[in-house]
């Protein structure tokens, strides 16, 4: 009797922590890094971020970001002030945020080490404007460890990035966001 | 007549040349020496944040400022700037630090559960509002350094 019930304990246990695997969590971050770089012939800036806040849900596949505008940091003080305070007006718009869908999540095995590859599109929100974008991401998975890298394309003119006249020609209108995150299962 | 508005002239392009390039290379906000607008606990700070973040935006964000609270835990996720993380409501919000690289041993050193003080520049509110699976809040503070407890 006492083995047969240490059996049926076993047997829940092992179907509930499958079911749990299987049914998807949600994989999370707060240390993940985004950087930019913008490349014209007079200039090139990059800057980086390494506080970038994302998640997805692995049962439906769901994926958000939210990044602090002022956390991007800048080789020279005087880009980095120029970004903030007339490009970005960081103080009025401080936070960009993405909200979408990593398409096609049952082609990412969570559990499984290995390389996995997904469309991933969304809105992306920067000074109260919101644009859909999307891009191809690859998941690598390590040791339940899920590292996520994509790279795509903005316009500063579509996020209403005013850049004035006598610099147009040292900045981008085509400026190349990479992102890269290793994310962990949330308990 | 027309030598002192020579001299003048010259004086005014090199002044311009030097401006030009003293703003051109300007230097980062020095953490380490630089003067501390306040000095507030964790509690407080997230608090402020708390209340309203326009209001603490204007007056925390790119300030350097000296926190005092509970360190929960250390994240050590990423390589390039390592974090600590502190209580900030004993809830949904905290005070998130990053160091530079080259103070990754500070963190190592630390215990979970120590009483901390960090001198740090503040850079904002990452509350994600809406977006569900991101319901934690943090203040975030970068270039942080650790400083003695009095």
């Amino acid at each position: 009797m006492k083995n047969i019930t240490i059996t049926a304990l076993a047997t829940i246990a092992i179907i509930t922590f499958a079911f749990s695997q299987h049914s998807g969590g949600v994989y999370k971050t707060n240390t993940g890094n985004i950087s930019f770089f913008s490349h014209t012939p007079v200039e090139d800036i990059a800057a980086e971020n390494h506080k970038v806040k994302t998640a997805f849900s692995s049962a439906n596949g769901k994926l958000q970001f939210s990044v602090l505008i002022k956390d991007f940091e800048f080789e020279k003080a005087l880009m980095q002030e120029h970004f903030n305070e007339n490009y970005m007006e960081s103080t009025k718009y401080p936070k960009a945020t993405f909200s979408g869908t990593i398409e096609n999540i049952d082609a990412v095995k969570v559990t499984t080490d290995g390389t996995y590859t997904s469309k991933v599109s969304g809105k992306l929100t920067m000074k109260d404007v919101t644009k859909e974008v999307s891009t191809s991401a690859t998941f690598t998975v390590k040791g339940g460890v899920v590292n996520a890298k994509a790279v795509f394309n903005v316009n500063p003119a579509d996020y209403n990035v005013k850049i004035p006249r006598t610099v147009i020609n040292k900045i981008s209108d085509n400026i190349k966001i990479s992102i890269n995150a290793d994310y962990a299962h949330q308990h | 007549m027309k030598r002192p508005l020579i001299l003048v002239l010259s004086l005014l392009v090199l002044g311009a040349i030097f401006f030009v390039y003293t703003s051109f290379n300007k230097k980062h906000t020095d953490v380490a020496t630089a003067d501390v607008l306040q000095e507030l606990s964790a509690r407080e700070l997230f608090a402020s944040f708390d209340a309203s973040e326009e209001e603490a935006t204007q007056k925390y964000a790119e300030q350097v400022i000296t926190v005092s609270g509970l360190l929960l835990h250390r994240d050590l996720s990423n390589d390039q700037e390592p974090q600590i993380i502190l209580e900030g409501n004993g809830d949904d919000g905290f005070i998130r630090c990053g160091f530079k690289e080259e103070y990754l041993q500070n963190a190592m050193d630390l215990t979970d559960g120590d009483e901390v003080k960090v001198k740090g520049l503040c850079k904002g509110f990452n509350d994600a509002g809406d977006l569900d699976l991101l319901a934690d809040r943090d203040v975030v503070l970068s270039n942080c350094i650790l400083i003695a407890l009095d």
